[in-house]
């Protein structure tokens, strides 16, 4: 049995590489993303797994890392925004919701970004319902659904002619 | 935070050994989607924490007809499901996509309303729950388990069994928007019809319309031995509406609860007046 008395080592892939993390007891892995390996396109939200900004992948699971205790994360394997492109190497969704000024304040723009990437690794050519049911977990603030969904709509039309990912 | 241990037991018994040492003092996680809200808001602070993720409770079992659900096993899982029932329904209705991933079957027993929508079909098609404590395991209907909430101290809900659903089944949500959000209200229905279309058998199960999922007996005793036709559907959805007991909360007022009580609970009925 695992039992983490007090402060104890956590680690696990993340974004393809081996991290280590010292943790005390629920700790969560927003927590630990964002202040222990100063990750923060991940954003801290409501708390409650209500919001979404949260969001990233676990075993390429979508799950609220607000809700998650890093310690459960020992051995597996993590991917957040940051790991799917950045400056000079963005991915497709993210070209996508640049192109089409899919974010207002950006608060909402990780998780909705790691949904819409969850959703098109499963199914590369999903439908505007599709779309909407996979980021039902993802509030906008700003309400600026409209393009988000058209951004994803575009990325996932890019990535079918292979344009770069 | 004060959390001084976060134990994961890699078995059931581990787990149970835990719960016996450290009683009330230990706060069990399924998925926590329910306990880390808590804790973030600051309304619990847990000493001890437990989670059941790595416990060896996430499967899924088909055995003699009936389905044996793991309590650690999430709700996506069970929103996969093939077997075409009110269940799979209701789970892949449950919150989004990333909360169906951490939320567990389990878990969901244990929210207040209005949430614990899996409690609804779970009524409605007369699940039973297995408990597991220290030397000891049993069943008990999961009606029984709702209105009394008697886990002992050393006690862990470990299973949910489903019987194979009997005769048809609906499931109806209403909530504030499409989806991600707790019931205004749900209502589950399992019907058995002869073959002249009388009702042999029913359970109506209602979500968000008392502290607990609750069963509207008396709309059910008004179906027995009739027709599902416009008059007697809209006797029973009548009587749910009397029976049941719901709370104001920022979501919907009891009274808009109530009426939408009536309402679902008719077009359930219609829809399996429908089905054939």
């Amino acid at each position: 049995m695992a039992t983490q008395l007090a402060t104890h080592i956590v680690t696990f892939q993340l974004n393809g590489r081996p991290h280590a993390v010292t943790v005390a007891p629920l700790t969560t892995l927003r927590t630990a993303l964002r202040e222990d390996l100063h990750l923060h396109a991940t954003k801290a939200g409501c708390g409650q797994g209500g919001c979404g900004s949260c969001t990233v992948l676990l075993d390429n699971e979508l799950v609220l890392s607000c809700l998650v205790p890093v310690t459960l994360v020992d051995g597996r394997s993590v991917t957040t925004l940051e790991g799917i492109g950045g400056p000079g190497r963005l991915h497709p969704l993210q070209e996508a919701f640049h192109d089409h000024f899919a974010a207002q304040c950006g608060y909402c723009t990780a998780g909705m970004i790691m949904a819409a990437k969850w959703l098109l690794d499963r199914n590369p050519n999903p439908t505007r319902a599709e779309i909407q049911m996979a980021l039902a977990g993802n509030l906008c603030r700003c309400t600026g659904y409209v393009p988000i969904i058209e951004a994803i709509e575009d990325a996932a039309r890019r990535m079918s002619k292979g344009v770069k990912r | 935070m004060s959390t001084t241990a976060f134990f994961v037991p890699r078995t059931v018994e581990q787990a149970i050994d835990l719960k016996r040492e450290h009683g009330k003092n230990l706060v069990v996680l399924g998925g926590g989607t329910i306990v880390m809200g808590l804790v973030h808001d600051g309304l619990l602070f847990p000493k001890l924490a437990m989670s059941l993720a790595r416990a060896g409770m996430s499967d899924v079992r088909r055995r003699d007809g009936w389905l044996e659900i793991g309590a650690a096993t999430p709700i996506a899982r069970l929103a996969a499901l093939k077997g075409a029932t009110t269940l799979e329904r209701a789970a892949g209705m449950l919150g989004g996509p990333a909360l169906r991933t951490l939320a567990t079957a389990g878990g969901n027993l244990f929210a207040k309303a209005p949430y614990g929508d899996m409690c609804v079909p779970l009524l409605a098609m007369d699940a039973e729950l297995e408990i597991a404590g220290a030397g000891r395991r049993y069943t008990v209907p999961l009606e029984q388990f709702l209105s009394r909430r008697s886990l002992k101290n050393d006690e862990l809900v470990v299973s949910i069994h489903v019987p194979k659903a009997q005769g048809r089944g609906a499931y109806l949500k209403l909530g504030r928007r499409q989806a991600n959000t707790p019931s205004v209200v749900a209502v589950a229905v399992q019907a058995v019809l002869d073959t002249n279309g009388k009702c042999t058998d029913v359970r109506i199960a209602l979500g968000a319309a008392a502290p607990q999922a609750v069963r509207a007996k008396k709309a059910e005793a008004v179906l027995i031995g009739r027709r599902l036709e416009d008059a007697t559907i809209k006797a029973a959805a009548e009587s749910a509406q009397a029976e049941c007991n719901p709370a104001t909360d920022s979501l919907a007022s009891a009274w808009y609860r109530r009426e939408m009580v009536g309402v679902f609970v008719h077009r359930a009925l219609d829809e399996l007046g429908r089905s054939t």
